[in-house]
């Protein structure tokens, strides 16, 4: 139960390839934080560096005030576990839990009690005197978590700890980790190229790419306010739709227009853009999936697409959508209130007519990809 | 099914078999190649109507002379400075080869691609060559003729650091991602290296102490120095050579076969229970370097 | 040369393509050598770049180093004691007065005699005591080489410590100055077994290659460059001293020159050379495809006793080459087995010189090479050969590949891949195969036309084998083993270097991981 504080800290490997710029973020007792990002965006290299995997190039880590930039791993007082669990295979479940607490040398009773308590909690108890290549791969990940639990470590550190389950074991075992987590009610920081993961786990997400934070934020902060392009894009599924747009300013009032079709913003946006003194600019309008709007007949404020794929979801279809200029758009239409007749409409190549809500329209210069309103 | 097709499928089972009945002839064929030497030392070192070397392979008499005469020769001795040799290297040679092949494999310090570079340039010298000025500096030692066991051993275990590419190919083969575990675990790297990685070690370390037993079982040139000019302190490689020169060989040929069938056996027999290892070195060490 | 984009090639012809590769392959040696000199160049270039930094940072150490760091530059691990590193001040300063000891007891003397490699010789004195003139010995070149080596190494292993000692002051000011602890002795004795534990594996084995290995090559490469053999052993008979590139001027004349034969050192030189090469080559290729030829004949499917066929081969590698290849040499001799049962059979009259003509011979040995490099490819193969995914193969049967294209396009470019390296060792490794050569043949039949001084080389010696017996041999011409030892690296280093640049799977070692 600590807190982590990192100031500036940098990575620069042997090369001279800057894996990591400087990081800085402070880490809160007991709160659970997840690093996101595409792979090679320096969000495993940080973990490792507060791990004590990877030397740190430059700035301070802190865990709970103490510098530990010199510390071996072992010394750090956390616990990890790795994306192919790298259990020790020569060693039964029970062993391989017990590792740690015999190096510390516990006395063999308590190493059987929190054994054991650890083993129930994660349901392995029956696992116990196998080795790991008896167990399957969600068994394996549960070992995992229970060797780093057993530790009663300030820090618990996460790498990518699902990616190498299939998808429902995936999602079983994310809702297992937010149970634990408030059962082991320690610090956590957690690694995930999955933006879904990152969302449903995290108190706050840490966008990262190329080594930089991009946005550090609640999930519905980095959803709703995302500050540049990267973090709308990357946050959000299907992805946010992106068209160039125009704004234009008269008075105080702004609009926004696009494909023919003129688009006033809301008071909060105009207030925003005034206290910026934004102009006549060209912008990327970004628009999430889920938040256009699909109407079946022409309007003056309706852009007209033609229809390319109709997904089949279940409860909502996913329609991939060209425009005029040829820009593709994707829509997300809930299937519970559409008519047989509206159904049958949307097929391959048919007209459609699509809207933006007002509060739901994201702007972003087109130079510094940075949001006009947001953030 | 059509009258073709079914012509055809005959005519592919047909094909098959004579290849692979072809494949076994071939097969016995080259048994019996590679046996045959060693069927032949076995059979005259049982012949007694003739010590020298004749053109035929089936002995006129039996009889186990041979071996009866090897042991009022240096032979026991030589045998005796033979197995001490093997087994020290095989013990040395083994922890300072694992030594190496763990550390260049496990570690990312700055010397380490160009140690690795520099120990390649080495190997390209001929390493006998360095025997003229080992064989005397272990002569102003005292470690030479009567005394070879101590200096050979000593000659076959100081370099042997430079072997270490078939067991770091394995050690390769173990994700990093155990150490890094181990370490969080609160290991040190000595520990690592015998609570983790020894343990999923053992065919190579296997494979590394029978390698190096059987190293100094079959050296003829480092010992031919080193023994240079005595008896006592021949290993069996330069025994037995020195009985196939042209004047001993008319008595000494069957002995010879004797001593090589004495000298084979115990090796053979380690094989037979070890082969796995060895195998399982070879094939994954010897390529991947 | 014209250089094709990698549409044009595609519509070459299949001769034009063969050629074009050719051409960039030989145009790739020049050019890979090239490029590794370049290298050298550039990393000597880094090197004295690096020395002059460091010289540079050792001014600065002294000017802006406080009164201990000073003092450091004369009294090793001084520093270190000043400011509480007890353990390291201690080994620096011990090893610093161990130094100081061994040069002024002997390192000295070893250092000064270097260039002449001894002064006085042996000679013979009146003894009054035994009334008789005896031998005394003085100088001993041998040693004064060996130790003045030895010094040399020395002398190294102190300034480098040295320079350590120095760089440990500046980062002990550095570290103090921003207010941290510096290391104490349990810290280091700690880090033996943990963050430097490298450090500690690799002294013992380290050490041991530097005495027995890096030394004796040194020695031996200056051995090259003075005239020590068997009449000039440097302390019982006569001194041995420096005599330039003489050796290699011999080694490699045209001149005929000593002993009985007719023909120069270079020719005969060239002639073992050349046949080398032609064993190595040899020696690696019948192996390696009829090692692999018997690795898929046993793997294929419906062939029983696979493990039989296996254990059967793998025997023959456990029994000792010194018996098992001195036994069937005299299989092969005149009145050995195999002559014996041909002529019984009746199949020859004479018995067949085997071992007596010299293109016999060298077929000979060739052959029971095979004999002796099967089973051990066999094993490298059925491993590899095995780990081609079997979906390879069925993709390339539906695409209508019969067996032998099949074997073509598919095993043999992987096998070729995969064990490019492999092959690269074998080869150098053969031209160096002590044991087949001497055990077999022992180098005969002797080549009459070259000098006997150089140890009688017989039509099969190999340099290695030559190398050997001119050591044995009555004169003991180590020079002349020396020189030929070096001529070795340097084919060797040749053949690695082209083939280092040219094969695809060396250059990412990472792929193999």
């Amino acid at each position: 139960m600590a807190s982590v504080k990192l100031t500036d800290v940098k990575k620069v490997y042997d090369n001279n390839v800057t894996a990591v710029h400087d990081f800085n973020l402070e880490i809160q007792d007991k709160e659970f934080i997840v690093f996101v990002g595409p792979s090679g965006c320096g969000k495993s290299t940080t973990l490792r560096m507060i791990a004590g995997l990877e030397d740190i190039s430059g700035g301070t880590l802190e865990i709970d005030g103490q510098v530990v930039n010199d510390l071996q791993p072992k010394d750090r007082d956390i616990a990890m576990v790795f994306q192919n669990y790298a259990l020790y295979p020569h060693m039964t479940v029970y062993d391989n839990i017990a590792f740690s607490l015999r190096l510390k040398k516990v006395p063999e009773d308590e190493v059987y009690e929190r054994v054991t308590n650890a083993a129930q909690i994660l349901g392995i108890t029956e696992y116990l005197t196998r080795k790991p290549r008896a167990l399957s791969g969600g068994q394996r990940q549960r070992v995992a978590i229970g060797r780093a639990m057993v530790r009663n470590a300030k820090v618990f550190l996460m790498d990518e700890p699902l990616s190498n389950l299939d998808a429902k074991l995936r999602n079983q075992m994310r809702a297992e980790i937010i149970q634990l987590r408030h059962k082991l009610e320690t610090t956590f920081i957690y690694v995930t190229h999955d933006q879904t993961e990152a969302m449903t786990l995290g108190d706050r997400i840490v966008i990262m790419r190329d080594g930089v934070i991009e946005q550090v934020g609640t999930p519905q902060e980095v959803f709703d306010t995302p500050v540049n392009l990267f973090v709308a894009g990357f946050i959000g599924s299907p992805q946010m739709n992106f068209l160039k747009a125009s704004l234009q300013r008269s008075g105080d009032a702004y609009s926004v227009s696009l494909l023919g079709v003129t688009l006033p913003l809301n008071p909060d946006q105009n207030a925003v853009l005034a206290r910026k003194n934004a102009g006549d600019q060209q912008v990327i309008l970004g628009i999430r999936p889920e938040h256009t709007a699909v109407l079946f007949a022409p309007d003056e404020n309706a852009i007209e697409c033609t229809i390319d794929v109709n997904e089949m979801m279940g409860s909502e279809l996913h329609l991939h959508l060209t425009d005029k200029n040829g820009d593709n758009i994707i829509v997300r239409l809930p299937t519970m209130d559409l008519t047989q007749e509206q159904r049958r409409s949307l097929s391959y190549g048919s007209r459609l007519f699509i809207s933006f809500p007002a509060k739901a329209m994201h702007l972003f210069d087109p130079g510094t990809e940075k949001s006009l309103i947001d953030g | 099914m059509s009258e073709a097709t079914a012509k055809r499928h005959m005519g592919l089972r047909a094909s098959r078999t004579v290849s692979n009945t072809l494949i076994h002839v071939l097969l016995i064929v080259i048994s019996i190649i590679w046996l045959i030497p060693f069927v032949c030392i076995v059979l005259q070192s049982f012949r007694v109507e003739n010590t020298g070397p004749v053109g035929y392979i089936i002995p006129h008499q039996w009889g186990t002379g041979n071996y009866t005469r090897l042991f009022q020769t240096d032979f026991p001795r030589w045998y005796t400075n033979t197995f001490i040799a093997a087994l020290a290297t095989a013990a040395l040679q083994t922890v300072i080869v694992l030594c190496m092949s763990y550390t260049l494999s496990r570690f990312r310090f700055k010397m380490r691609q160009p140690l690795m570079r520099f120990m390649l340039i080495l190997g390209m010298f001929p390493g006998m060559l360095s025997m003229i000025i080992l064989y005397r500096v272990l002569k102003d030692l005292g470690l030479t003729q009567a005394n070879a066991v101590p200096g050979l051993i000593l000659v076959y275990v100081a370099s042997s650091g430079m072997g270490y590419y078939v067991s770091k190919g394995f050690f390769d083969t173990i994700p990093m991602s155990l150490d890094e575990a181990a370490r969080v675990d609160g290991a040190t790297r000595a520990k690592i290296l015998y609570k983790i990685i020894l343990p999923l070690s053992k065919p190579i370390v296997i494979y590394t102490i029978l390698t190096a037993f059987m190293g100094p079982w079959g050296d003829y040139v480092f010992a031919r120095y080193i023994a240079f000019g005595t008896s006592a302190g021949k290993n069996v490689a330069v025994g037995l050579y020195d009985w196939l020169n042209k004047d001993q060989i008319s008595n000494c040929y069957t002995m010879f076969c004797a001593g090589g069938v004495l000298v084979a056996l115990p090796v053979t027999i380690l094989f037979l229970f070890l082969q796995k290892y060895y195998v399982e070195g070879v094939t994954g060490g010897a390529v991947k370097g | 040369m014209k250089q094709y984009s990698d549409l044009e090639f595609l519509k070459l012809s299949r001769g034009q393509k063969l050629l074009y590769r050719l051409q960039r392959f030989l145009i790739s040696i020049p050019v890979g050598i090239g490029r590794f000199f370049m290298k050298l160049i550039r990393a000597l270039g880094k090197l004295f770049a690096g020395i002059g930094r460091d010289l540079g940072e050792i001014g600065a150490t002294f000017a802006q180093g406080d009164w201990k760091t000073k003092t450091s530059f004369f009294i090793m691990g001084f520093g270190n004691l000043a400011r509480g590193q007890i353990l390291r001040g201690i080994l620096f300063l011990v090893f610093e007065a161990v130094f100081i000891a061994y040069m002024v007891m002997s390192g000295g003397y070893w250092l000064s005699m270097l260039p002449s490699l001894g002064i006085t010789g042996p000679s013979e004195e009146y003894s009054e005591v035994l009334d008789a003139y005896v031998t005394k010995y003085h100088d001993n070149s041998f040693q004064i080489l060996l130790y003045g080596v030895l010094t040399i190494f020395f002398v190294i292993a102190f300034i480098y410590t040295w320079r350590v000692n120095v760089r440990q002051n500046r980062m002990a000011e550095k570290i103090l100055a921003s207010g941290k602890k510096l290391k104490s002795g349990r810290d280091d004795l700690r880090s033996v077994v943990d963050d430097q534990f490298h450090k500690t594996l690799l002294a013992l084995p380290l050490t041991g290659i530097l005495v027995f290995t890096v030394l004796p090559i040194f020695f031996m490469i200056l051995v090259a460059f003075t005239n020590y053999d068997g009449t000039h052993n440097g302390y019982t008979n006569s001194l041995f001293t420096w005599v330039g590139l003489d050796n290699f001027n011999t080694m490699l004349s045209w001149d005929v020159t000593g002993g009985a034969g007719t023909q120069s050192y270079a020719a005969t030189f060239g002639e073992v050379l050349l046949w080398t090469l032609i064993w190595a080559f040899f020696a690696t290729f019948t192996n390696y495809f009829l090692g692999m030829f018997v690795a898929m004949a046993i793997n294929k499917k419906g062939i029983r006793f696979k493990k039989g066929w296996r254990t059967i081969l793998v025997l023959t590698i456990a029994i000792p080459q010194f018996i098992s290849l001195l036994y069937v040499s005299k299989m092969f001799a005149k009145n050995g087995i195999v002559n014996g049962f041909l002529m019984s059979m009746g199949w020859i009259q004479q018995a067949l010189p085997f071992w007596e003509d010299p293109t016999w011979a060298r077929v000979t040995v060739i052959l029971i090479n095979i004999w002796i490099g099967i089973p051990y490819l066999m094993l490298i193969t059925t491993g590899i050969l095995m780990n081609i995914p079997a979906d390879l193969y069925e993709s390339a049967r539906i695409d209508g590949a019969n067996a032998w294209q099949q074997y073509r396009k598919i095993t043999l470019p992987y096998m070729l891949f995969v064990t490019g390296p492999y092959l690269l060792t074998s080869f150098t490794g053969n031209m160096n195969n002590f044991n087949v050569i001497f055990l077999l043949t022992g180098g005969a039949p002797v080549n009459p036309a070259a000098s006997s001084a150089a140890g009688a080389v017989g039509y099969t010696d190999l340099l290695i084998t030559w190398l050997f017996k001119i050591t044995m041999g009555a004169e003991s011409q180590y020079y002349l083993a020396s020189v030929i030892g070096i001529l070795v690296f340097v084919v060797v280093a040749l053949i690695s270097l082209v083939v280092y640049n040219v094969l695809p799977s060396i250059k990412n070692e990472e792929d193999f991981r």
